[in-house]
């Protein structure tokens, strides 16, 4: 988001209190939506609940063209439209609801840094393995990502989709990469995470803040995420402080949530950890 | 018997889109007969020979069918006749730059006295024509670049191929014609298309691929088409600020159609005609072929033309239309009918009728709309039978509607919602007929009968179409 349309945004957002039926959109759940997507659309969830925003859950199978960025999630706020998990943490912002105020500058300039690098190595590992593993793109991504739509577009989609990720990682220059280095990124990231995490409850200690829902939603997700091979979910297990940290957020925030009905009928339906 | 040159006997080309009279505005006369010639007209004669010269890439066997009423001719001035039509089918075949016509006496060893020689003097087009334009318009500057291969197998085939380079939007097109020879009504094409369209009034951009394949032949006197369409469709929104009923529509869809479209059409011109009728007939029915769109869709117009007093002319026009969504999904705002703007109910905006959403408009699928036009020429008529010709003012009312229909309710009840809240509209203006496919129109409209929603024209209005209410 360019930064006039962001200004744009808190100055109108701010105007009106947060609406009843604000709304999340994201791909189909039980035959459409990938890892990577999942995880995303997760962590905004998460996010919404610690702030105590209620969010109905809508599944769309073109959810990615309505985006006005082209990713999932977004939210349906009043007229608003805003997508992914940054915007969407600046637009709640404008309305008064914050997570992260109570820190201090360097504590929130570390946040930001832990959030890009979730971003930059759990994300993209996922997108690597999802569309550059070939056995996983003919197996899961692929069939899964083109799955509402009819012949032959549901192939032209399909290959339009991973030809435009293995190019961004081109870019990246994780092109080069094999399988087994992606994991060791994304051990070397679940370590750095466990080391900050410590054995305090959340990063940054009693108050979660968005980089918990962050994380808390691609680990769970790579957690509860049956691939074509375990070895992902494998590297997340052998960090127990983390494997808590996930139990824990789950428990607060989606079991006691639905004990307590408080969001109606919750779509969360993972099934619970290991 | 002398030589008798019939070249100069029509220079008219076969229909060219230059301003002027154009040839069906004039009745066309027989060739005049001078007394020299009535000798002639009663003395049998024989073509027997009739030669095509200056043929390179065209094969023979498709223009026997187009001379072959030459040789039927058995008096000069039907020859003449025979050798004119004849000229006409090859010009219309569009393979030929120019074709003259020589009748000469038979020469030879088995000549007879009374024998006569056609020939048909042709230039073929260039193998490969080209053309280059630039477009300014709409904050959009495009670069359209045209290839055509007139006649590209030798038997009237035509290649075509435009590409448009925009600074926003890429398109282009690959059409390939074919007629069946001797009766160049009957022809198949197949058209290879990528086409890019944005439509402010609904915040929508529609981008389409598609690969269709027509079929068109004619029956006693009407003309059919029968095409099936495959067409994968993206929509999107134009801006961030567009309603979220359109937002909720963007992405994907393979729209699969197998459509038959019926005309009849006894008009003397295309643009401003002065006596006839036509009809049209469109149907359409996607889904059944693949793809995950399926509906039937009908639409038809009606126009009657009358000429009155001092050279005015009385049109009545109707057009009407019904989309049944099958299945249980709801209609696409892509398959949807629009109704507004200068080219259908005057004094409204373009499109701007009907349902909608935060200012977008969504289209409706049931439409009828009809129109009265009184056309005369111009006051004083100035530049009478030249410029000023191409001009004529006009009266005119204009009504219709356009909404939403629960299929639930029955006939009845879609009548009476057709019927309930009609945009009317009525004013006059000038319209110029630009050659025989376009006119401008700058009207005066009141629009009546506006309905909370509708974007209004009120005042002066200016429009450039094609088809007009």
């Amino acid at each position: 988001m360019s930064l006039a349309a962001e200004a744009f945004v808190s100055q109108i957002a701010a105007a009106e209190p947060w609406p009843e039926n604000a709304t999340l959109y994201q791909p189909l759940k039980e035959d459409q939506i990938l890892l990577s997507d999942s995880a995303s659309s997760l962590a905004v969830q998460t996010f919404l609940r610690m702030c105590g925003l209620p969010v109905l859950v809508s599944c769309r199978a073109n959810a990615e063209y309505m985006s006005p960025s082209g990713k999932v999630p977004f939210i349906h706020v009043g007229n608003q439209v805003v997508s992914e998990l940054g915007p969407i943490v600046q637009f709640t912002k404008a309305k008064g609801h914050a997570l992260s105020d109570g820190l201090d500058d360097v504590q929130r300039a570390e946040m930001k840094a832990y959030m890009e690098l979730v971003n930059n190595m759990l994300l993209t590992a996922e997108l690597y393995i999802q569309w550059c593993d070939d056995y996983t793109a003919t197996e899961i991504s692929r069939p899964r990502y083109s799955n509402p739509y009819s012949w032959p577009l549901n192939h032209v989609l399909a290959y339009q989709k991973q030809w435009e990720i293995r190019r961004k990682m081109n870019a990246i220059g994780w092109s080069g990469k094999n399988l087994e280095q992606v994991y060791e990124d994304v051990s070397q990231c679940c370590q750095a995470l466990s080391q900050r995490l410590g054995t305090q409850p959340y990063f940054f200690n009693k108050q979660p803040t968005e980089l918990d829902a962050l994380v808390f939603g691609h680990l769970f997700t790579i957690l509860t995420t049956q691939l074509t091979s375990d070895e992902l979910a494998e590297k997340v297990k052998s960090y127990s402080n983390l494997l808590s940290f996930c139990h824990r957020i789950e428990q607060t925030y989606f079991k006691e949530h639905e004990r307590e009905g408080q969001f109606g009928s919750s779509r969360h339906s993972k099934s619970s950890l290991p | 018997m002398g030589t008798v040159h019939a070249r100069s006997l029509d220079p008219l080309p076969m229909q060219g889109p230059e301003l002027g009279v154009q040839a069906d505005d004039m009745d066309l006369g027989e060739p005049e007969h001078e007394e020299k010639q009535e000798v002639l007209e009663n003395k049998d004669v024989v073509v027997q020979h009739v030669h095509i010269d200056g043929l390179g890439r065209t094969k023979e066997d498709i223009l026997t069918y187009e001379i072959a009423d030459v040789f039927r001719a058995n008096n000069l001035i039907d020859v003449m006749k025979k050798s004119h039509e004849a000229r006409q089918k090859l010009l219309r075949l569009g393979i030929f730059r120019h074709v003259e016509v020589v009748i000469d006496t038979a020469e030879g060893t088995d000549a007879l006295p009374n024998g006569l020689d056609v020939t048909f003097e042709v230039k073929e087009l260039r193998r490969m024509t080209g053309s280059y334009n630039t477009m300014v318009g709409n904050n959009e500057g495009s670069m359209v670049l045209g290839l055509k291969l007139p006649n590209v197998f030798g038997r009237a085939e035509k290649l075509t191929f435009q590409f448009s380079y925009g600074t926003k939007e890429t398109s282009y097109g690959l059409s390939l014609f074919k007629p069946q020879p001797g009766h160049f009504e009957r022809n198949f094409s197949i058209n290879l298309y990528k086409v890019t369209g944005q439509f402010p009034w609904s915040s929508l951009r529609e981008t389409d691929r598609g690969v269709s394949t027509e079929f068109s032949f004619p029956i006693w006197r009407t003309n059919h088409t029968l095409k099936w369409e495959g067409v994968w469709r993206e929509l999107g929104c134009l801006a961030r600020t567009a309603s979220f009923t359109v937002r909720e529509e963007s992405g994907h869809s393979l729209k699969s159609s197998l459509s038959h479209a019926m005309v009849i059409d006894t008009r003397n011109s295309t643009i401003l005609p002065r006596k006839g009728a036509l009809l049209k007939i469109n149907q359409e029915l996607a889904g059944y072929t693949g793809g995950d769109v399926r509906f039937l869709k009908e639409d038809f117009e009606i126009q009657l033309n009358k000429t009155l007093f001092w050279d005015s002319v009385l049109s009545t026009s109707l057009w009407g239309g019904m989309l049944l969504p099958l299945g249980e999904r709801p209609s696409c705002i892509a398959d949807r009918f629009y109704l507004g703007g200068p080219t259908s109910v005057r004094g409204f905006s373009m499109y701007s009728i009907g349902p909608q959403s935060e200012g977008d408009y969504l289209g409706g699928e049931a439409y009828w709309a009809g129109g009265v036009h009184l056309y005369t020429p111009l006051p004083f008529r100035p530049g009478r039978g030249g410029f000023g010709d191409l001009f004529r003012t006009h009266f005119f009312l204009n009504a219709g509607n356009l909404c939403n229909l629960n299929y639930g309710e029955g006939p009845r009840a879609h009548l009476s919602k057709l019927a309930e809240c009609i945009r009317w509209s009525y004013g006059a203006g000038i319209v110029l007929r630009l050659g025989n496919i376009a006119r401008l129109e700058l009207n005066y409209c009141i629009p009546m009968g506006v309905q909370s929603g509708d974007r209004i024209c009120d005042g002066v209005q200016f429009g450039a179409g094609i088809r007009f209410l």
